[in-house]
Formats: C-alpha cells, structure tokens, sequence
C-alpha cells in the first residue's frame, strides 16, 4: 500500500490544537477590537458618536473637518501643522541620535574604561525612569532657554527616547563584529577613524537601520514630552489628536478617532515596509552566530 | 626589510599575565617561528609586536626603531590573523587591494595594483576567485586569501598566525613547500606561529619554543632536535612522542623503576628521566650490535601505520624490576605482537633530563654514556 507523505503544515485534527487555535481568535478578536472600534468611530456622524450600534451611514466627513481650518476652528492647533512638525521632531531625533549614538556604541562596544558601565546604565536609565519625574524641571528649563513650544527643543528632549535605544542595539551589533577586521585596517595602513568608517561602520548597517525604525516610532509615538513642553505653535501630532477631546468643552470622539488614526498610518506605514528587514536587524544583533 | 628584536616584552590580559618578559632577537630577513601549544601566548606575541596590544610591557623594535607608542599603521608590519579577519563585504581582489589603497605604503596606480594583485593570487592559486566575497569560500581558500593580503604588499615584517592550520592534511603539506619557495619570505624578516612542529622544523631558520608566555628555548630545528632543553621540548617535537622512563641516577649509572639501566655523568645524581625517540630506536629481531645502548624486550601491541609500524615494546625485567614499556617504529611488517626483540641506538640518542621537580619540566642535562661499573658489560 502506498503512503501518502504528509505535507508541512497539514496536521490531523486534535481538541488540544482545535482548542489553542480558538483561544487565539479570541485574542485577536481582543486586541484588534478596539481598532476596529476607532475605525467605525471615525467613519460616524457627530451625532451618533456615542451609539453602540454598528448601523449606522458611514461618511468620510470627519477626516476632511480634522485636515481643514474647520478643525483648526475647534482646537485651535493645525492638524497638518501637527503632522509636519512630528515628522520634523522625528527624524531630526532620529538623525542626531544617530550623529551622536553611533560612535558611542562603538566605544561602548569595544573599550572598557573606568566608569564605562556607569555611562552605559545612565543611558539606559533615560528609559525606564519615567517621564513624568524629569518633566517639571525640563519645563523651567525650557521656558528660561526660550526652547518651550520649538522643534529644536523637542527634538532635544527625544533624545532621552532616541539615543538609548540606538545606543544600546548598535552596541551589541559592535560586540559581535571581530575585533581583528578592525586590527586588519591599521595593518592596511588605516587610522582608527577610517578603520571604524570603512570597516565596521558599513557592516552594522543593517542594525543601523532597524535601530533608527524603531527609534521613528517611538519618537513618534511620544507624548508625555511634546504635551507639556509645547504649545500651540508647534504641537505633535500625538498632542494634537488629544484636543478634539476638548478640554472641559464638547467633546468629538468621532473627530479624535480620525486624527488618532491618520497620525498612526507614518508609523504603520513604516513598520509594515520593513518589517521583515526591522525583525531580521534586531535579532541579529542580539543572536550569537 | 628589517630586523625585529623583543626586549622583555609581556603582556596581561586583565590581571592575569600571559607573556612573561620575551627577549628574542630577529635578524633581517630571518623566518622565525613560534612553536607552543595554544593560550602559550603565540598570537599575543605578533599582536604585540604589531601593536594591537594596548599597556604591553617592554619594548618592540623593528629595524633598530623603538615601536613603543607607535600606532599600527605606521609599523610597516603585515599580518595574516588565525581568523583571516578578511572584510566581508569586499570581494577577494578588493581585500587585496586594501593595504595598497590605503596610501601609507607606498602609493600605486590601478594598474599596479591589479598587477600586484594577480601575481599574489596566481602564486597562492586563488586567481579564478577574485571576484569572490569570503563567504563564497572554503576555509582553505580564505587563509590563503589572508595571506595574499599579506603578500601584496612590502613590509619591514609579516607576522603569519596560523596560516595553514585550517587546510586539510594533503594541502597543508602541499602550501608549506610553497610557502618555502615564495620569494617574499626569503627576503621579508617573518615570524610564523604554529603548534605544528612539522611546519616549525620545515619552515623555521630557527625556532622558539613558547610555554605559559615563556620562550623555553630558541635554535635551529637541528639544535631542538638534538638537544631539546627539557622534557616539554623534547615531547613538543616528534610523533610518536618521545620516550621519557623516570630513573634514579647513582653512581654514573640510571636506574629505571623497571629495572633498565644506562650509564650517565657520574656527577649527575637523584631523580633523572630518560629520553629516546621512538624513531631513534632500531629494532632487531635478535641480538643487536654490541656496542651503544640496547634493551631486549617483547611487542605488547604492534599498529600498523601504512608503511611503518608503531610498536609497544614491554622491557624484559631485570634487576629485580617489573619492566618499563618503550614505544619504538619500525618499518619491518613482520614484527608481530609477543615476538621479542631488541630495541638499540647510539648512547648520544638517550637523553638525560635531572631535575624532575613533580610537576616541573626536567632539564635536559647530557645524553647516556656507556657503563663503566662492571655489571653495565655483562650482557
């Protein structure tokens, strides 16, 4: 008799799988459901903002009121205001993380010198103290340098978001390149300089990338920071969304949900075009080969 | 071209140090290797001398010119890593072009460096790959890739660390005949590690024996050879390994515990070790020539080894002692196993090593002598 092989992927039936795949559905369904709430909520008429039902007539009015002077109108910030200045803040974040981090990774990477922990952990603490305990002091800070309610200034302030993270994951990318590549260039008769420009710095490329991916997103996504050290003039876009809330006056689920959403399509757009490349970076760094 | 000297060179790595105070000297256009087992400090001493060694004690000093303080890149030193440490992101003929491009060594036109480059790679037979990247190569291919880098351009010295260590059997051999006749090495002052002693007595005008960071002993293959300076030497050539039977000396005569004995110095005394190659000893089915030094025994095991044929060879007992076991190689392959025999070489082929510390490596202090109490003659 002849057996049939078995392709991968096929499986016989069993409860305990039939059971995991249902608990998954459930967990999709969990996670993705207030997503697809926000989607229906933007796509509803002010006056059915607060219904439950999923009949309703759908119009695309709310994005248009959130992009014109009619939106303006109601928070008194420009969204595409908002929009630009979070892509300004973002990627003048990202890049001076990058001017600054990546050197520091590579000395982080490959020398030890007295302290050299000590510099690496006040780094990594710029992540896990919480915003809010450096904030009152920032926001003096800032209103004396004149940096409050400026792109300069909150591109600064990302930094305490931006460089960590860069620092940290091209670290790891630094360690795990031979050392003697390096020691290979100065016997070539190349400085140290261009030892590290033109030998170590081309292959951490890939890390480079997905460090400042991600690092994009997370500025993006910040808001403790841009909501207390800006104002009206340049917002982000993550302040902006929140002031269709209306602070104390009517409030336009309808009209934030919108917002909320064109300000996650950047970042969406970003993650979901490399998201290969950004799963492949980050693992690479952090896997031995 | 250039000397290279080491003045009490060490090196630490963290606190615990691993060379302690080399001093070796060099001379222009020598070929010098470093013959030790590994973490001895082999490639610690050519990364010191290249100057990838940061806080190395001593001094380096390349054609009479003090190195300490001077960057790498201004040694004027190549270097062939165990790891090939080749650029990976650049193809084979670009790897080679690197130390050229670079400016510092001299400066070159496109065509001369693509000239340069194909004379290297068709000497180390890596010509058809050139437009290779080094993960499109064999090991093989990459250390010879490694040495090519090495190869193209001029240096005052080239440091080779292992560069043969990763070909297989027959294409080691193969290279370490090219290796001699490649002109660069006999011009360029060269110093080449290796636990291989094959390559050591090959290749080396003269060898240093590297242990725990210390040189034991330097000299010519012929002097290492005939006069290892102690026990570890005398193990570090040769396969099989030497003979070594503990003894007690007395009188002008050692004792082994199994009742061998050989006339040494009078004035060697105490515990001593006896050294013989397996290689050394000539093995006859029967009596053996009366003069020199020889045991009678029987064959515990023979192994055949393609045309020679290693032998386990229990002594007779004598004296009162249980017999000691000597490894002997023959080329007869009608030795068998329980067959008696008697293993002989000349005196000056026993060595003497005193000293025996437990623990400690024996010093080799002359080789046997013929007996001259009365007993030695009775045989």
């Amino acid at each position: 008799m002849a057996t049939r092989e078995r392709r991968p992927g096929s499986r016989r039936f069993s409860p305990a799988a039939a059971g995991a795949d249902l608990l998954l559905v459930l967990w999709f369904a969990f996670s993705l459901f207030p997503i697809l709430w926000m989607i229906l909520l933007s796509l509803k008429t002010q006056a059915e903002q607060t219904s439950t039902y999923f009949r309703f007539t759908p119009t695309l009015e709310n994005y248009t009121t959130v992009l014109s002077a009619e939106g303006e109108r109601i928070t008194s910030v420009d969204f595409t205001g908002a929009l630009f200045t979070s892509l300004v803040t973002s990627l003048g974040a990202v890049a001076l993380s990058l001017v600054i981090g990546v050197p520091a990774a590579y000395a982080a990477g490959r020398w030890a010198y007295r302290g050299s922990g000590d510099v690496m952990f006040t780094i990594l603490s710029f992540r896990f103290a919480p915003e809010l305990m450096v904030i009152v002091p920032l926001f003096i800070i800032y209103n004396q340098l004149g940096l409050f309610d400026t792109a300069f200034g909150t591109i600064w302030v990302l930094q305490l978001v931006t460089l960590p993270l860069i620092v940290w994951i091209l670290r790891s990318y630094f360690q795990d390149l031979p050392e003697e590549l390096e020691q290979a260039a100065l016997l070539d008769g190349y400085t140290r300089t261009r030892a590290f420009l033109t030998v170590a710095l081309p292959l951490v490329r890939p890390g480079i990338a997905a460090s400042a991916l991600l690092a994009f997103i997370f500025a993006w996504n910040n808001y403790v920071f841009p909501l207390i050290l800006t104002g009206s003039e340049n917002p982000t876009v993550t302040v902006a969304v929140t002031r269709f809330l209306g602070g104390g006056g009517q409030a336009y689920y309808n009209l934030t949900a919108a917002a909320a959403l064109l300000a996650a399509l950047p970042p969406l757009l970003v993650a979901l075009s490399i998201q290969r490349y950004l799963v492949r970076g980050l693992s690479f760094g952090a896997v031995k080969s | 071209m250039s000397t290279l000297e080491l003045r009490g060179l060490g090196a630490r790595y963290g606190k615990k140090p691993v060379l302690h105070g080399l001093d070796v000297s060099v001379g222009d256009g020598e070929f010098f290797v470093l013959l030790g087992p590994s973490g001895a400090g082999k490639t610690t001493t050519l990364k010191c001398v290249a100057g990838l060694v940061d806080r190395a004690d001593g001094s380096v000093v390349i054609g009479g010119r003090d190195m300490t303080g001077v960057e790498p890149y201004e040694r004027n030193v190549a270097m062939a890593f165990e790891s090939y440490a080749l650029y990976p992101q650049k193809t084979v003929a670009d790897n080679l072009a690197s130390p050229l491009r670079s400016g510092r060594l001299g400066t070159w036109t496109e065509a001369e460096r693509a000239a340069r480059i194909e004379a290297v790679t068709t000497t180390l037979g890596i010509d058809h790959l050139r437009e290779r990247l080094p993960k499109e190569l064999s090991n093989g291919q990459r250390q010879r890739t490694a040495l090519g880098r090495v190869l193209v351009r001029p240096a005052d010295v080239y440091l080779l660390d292992e560069p043969l260590s990763h070909l297989d059997a027959k294409l080691r051999a193969t290279m370490r005949a090219e290796l001699r006749r490649l002109g660069e090495f006999s011009r360029t002052t060269t110093v080449y590690v290796t636990h291989d002693y094959q390559e050591a007595l090959a290749l080396g005008d003269r060898i240093g024996v590297l242990r725990d960071g210390r040189l034991v002993q330097v000299g010519t293959p012929a002097e290492l050879w005939d006069a290892p300076h102690d026990t570890f030497v005398a193990r570090s050539l040769g396969q099989p390994e030497m003979n070594l039977l503990p003894a007690r000396a007395d009188g002008g005569v050692a004792t082994t515990a199994g009742g061998l004995a050989v006339g040494v110095d009078t004035n060697v005394s105490g515990p001593v070790e006896l050294g013989v190659r397996p290689r050394d000893l000539t093995v006859t089915a029967g009596e053996a020539r009366p003069e020199g030094f020889r045991v009678r025994g029987r064959v515990e095991l023979a192994e055949r080894l393609g045309r020679s044929v290693e032998l386990s060879v229990r002594t007779e007992a004598s004296g009162g002692g249980p017999g000691d076991t000597l490894i002997a190689v023959t080329d007869d392959p009608d030795v068998r196993e329980r067959t008696a025999v008697t293993l002989s070489t000349e005196h000056s082929r026993v060595h003497v090593f005193a000293g025996s510390d437990p623990g400690a490596y024996a010093h080799r202090v002359g080789s046997a002598r013929p007996r001259t109490d009365t007993e030695g003659e009775q045989r």
